[in-house]
């Protein structure tokens, strides 16, 4: 019997897996500001699932076709005339989810998969799930640690990458589909609605602890590796959703932060939710 | 002046016409540059001047007529051209220290799948220097002041080496120090032979830093000689009559 022959084995090192990715994609998602397109890409995915579902093909599979049409979407309705990167990413968010919720009134006995799809299942996790969910992070890790400074120049500094005469909208495509790519893999131990927590928790708690972009990487990864084994593990000693335990790790870990860094005294003034971004570029907005 | 009639042209506008889409912005442009030199393009907000930067960049197109920058299209010289935009338009809460971002004139030359070497080290430390701000390495870029920032995106311009400087408002909002600070990096610029274009509202910095002057408001309204173009009539004229005071041989724009 091997090692990997136990549920709970698996559980864990599937959650040390989504973890690692969660915390390294992650951090580029809270420095682009990206964490509702990350939410509207878990929920444009759904029909996706659905659709495979209803032609008997793998669930993650139709998942990620569908993630992609949504990123494409996305960057495409962005462009129009008059409107932003966040409408755009709340219709890509309503319209995915709708469409799903169609699919399945049209049709009977999903509930089951659904239910699966939606809040997830670590500790049922095959070998074949591990083996995909390891391909992906080291893809993910490799093509990161490649573009890497790409990525950090677009991120920070988009006109200026252009003027040096760096494909922007090539590398914004590059870092979605890293994102979706990340979801799709995550969605199996976290479900559909709570990976969201996985991909933002972490890198936000590490934003909280410290400015630097070398630390960021490190320090989201470990909170988002002990956030994910916490969680498989509370979900084992009391029979609790694991997706779920995992979810309320990283926002407990975000809280404490959050605490730490009041008490420190390093909060900005106030400047109100409603305030608008420091910087919009004139390009975003053309 | 005749000594730079010898120099060689860094920017060449022929005739040319700028536009988003099918919506002209700035028409029948039409001058010269050359290196060593500077020129301050002035004209009121709308006037078209950060568009003109972004068509030498070669990010807006010329739909009539011609920019040359280096003897090359401007897509074609993005390598010898660094852009320096206004600090106020980039996120003060990114998670990027003061040496990155200077090292960031640097990714360009390392190109794709590349890591710093330690040439690149050096000149990045070396620009850094040259604004005069090395103590502020290690700190995030969003916690320096407005014209530390500005002088922060000049040091990353400095490390690309440029042999064409543009640079988009960079006085705007920036304290004493900081001002002379730049003007200090951009004539030390000029001095190895980098041609520079800078926008602004500041009509005393143009006369200082400057050599040439082009007016700008949608259409040329004068390119040559500082002196002989800042003159009162040029003045009115591209800001559309609005008000001016002239005391000595200065003169205050009222509206911009």
């Amino acid at each position: 019997m091997s090692w990997l022959d136990s549920t709970v084995h698996r559980a864990m090192i599937e959650a040390a897996l989504v973890g690692v990715l969660g915390g390294v994609v992650g951090v580029f998602v809270i420095a682009r500001r990206l964490p509702f397109f990350t939410m509207a890409l878990t929920h444009g995915t759904f029909p996706g699932i659905v659709i495979a579902a209803l032609l008997g093909v793998d669930l993650y599979l139709g998942g990620g076709v569908f993630g992609l049409l949504v990123v494409l979407a996305v960057v495409v309705f962005s462009r129009a005339r008059g409107q932003d990167f966040t409408a755009a990413t709340g219709i890509a968010l309503s319209g995915g989810f709708a469409l799903g919720v169609v699919l399945v009134s049209a049709q009977d006995g999903f509930s089951k998969d659904l239910t699966a799809y939606t809040v997830g299942d670590v500790l049922a996790v095959s070998t074949t799930d591990l083996v995909i969910t390891a391909g992906v992070a080291v893809v993910v890790l490799v093509v990161m640690a490649a573009l890497g400074k790409e990525l950090l120049l677009v991120a920070f500094d988009r006109d200026g990458a252009s003027a040096v005469g760096l494909p922007t909208a090539v590398l914004d495509f590059a870092l979605l589909a890293i994102i979706e790519v990340t979801v799709v893999a995550t969605v199996p131990a976290l479900g559909a609605i709570l990976t969201v927590a996985l991909l933002v928790g972490p890198a936000a708690t590490a934003r909280l602890i410290t400015d630097r972009l070398v630390l960021l990487f490190p320090i989201a990864v470990a909170v988002g590796v002990s956030c994910a084994l916490a969680g498989v593990w509370v979900s084992t000693q009391w029979n609790v959703a694991a997706g779920a335990s995992i979810a309320l790790f990283c926002g407990a870990a975000f809280g404490v932060a959050f605490l730490a860094s009041v008490l420190r005294g390093r909060l900005r003034p106030a400047a109100g939710v409603l305030a608008p971004p420091a910087a919009v570029p004139e390009e975003a907005r053309a | 002046m005749t000594q730079q009639q010898d120099r060689t042209a860094a920017l060449v506008l022929e005739k040319a016409s700028v536009a988003y889409g099918h919506v002209p912005v700035l028409e029948e442009l039409h001058g010269t540059v050359r290196s060593g030199e500077a020129v301050a393009l002035i004209g009121p907000n709308g006037a078209g001047k950060s568009t003109l930067i972004k068509a030498v960049l070669g990010l807006v197109p010329t739909v009539r007529g011609r920019i040359e920058v280096l003897g090359v299209t401007p897509a074609q010289a993005r390598r010898d051209v660094a852009y320096v935009p206004q600090a106020d338009t980039l996120d003060p809460d990114f998670p990027v220290s003061v040496e990155q971002v200077v090292m960031m004139g640097r990714y360009r030359k390392i190109g794709w799948l590349r890591r710093p070497s330690a040439t690149d080290r050096t000149l990045a430390a070396e620009a850094l220097e040259r604004v005069g701000l090395s103590d502020r390495a290690k700190n995030r870029f969003g916690t320096l002041s407005g014209g530390q920032r500005q002088r922060v995106l000049l040091a990353r311009a400095i490390a690309a080496q440029p042999r064409l400087l543009l640079l988009d408002e960079p006085f705007n909002g920036v304290d004493a120090v900081s001002q002379h600070a730049l003007l200090e990096a951009i004539a030390l610029l000029k001095q190895q032979g980098a041609a520079v274009v800078v926008s602004t509202h500041d009509l005393a910095i143009a006369h200082l830093a400057c050599d040439e002057v082009c007016l700008l408001n949608r259409h040329q309204f004068g390119f040559g000689p500082t002196d002989a173009i800042l003159t009162p009539e040029r003045l009115r004229a591209t800001y559309g009559g609005h008000a001016l005071e002239l005391r000595g041989d200065r003169v205050i724009v009222t509206q911009t």
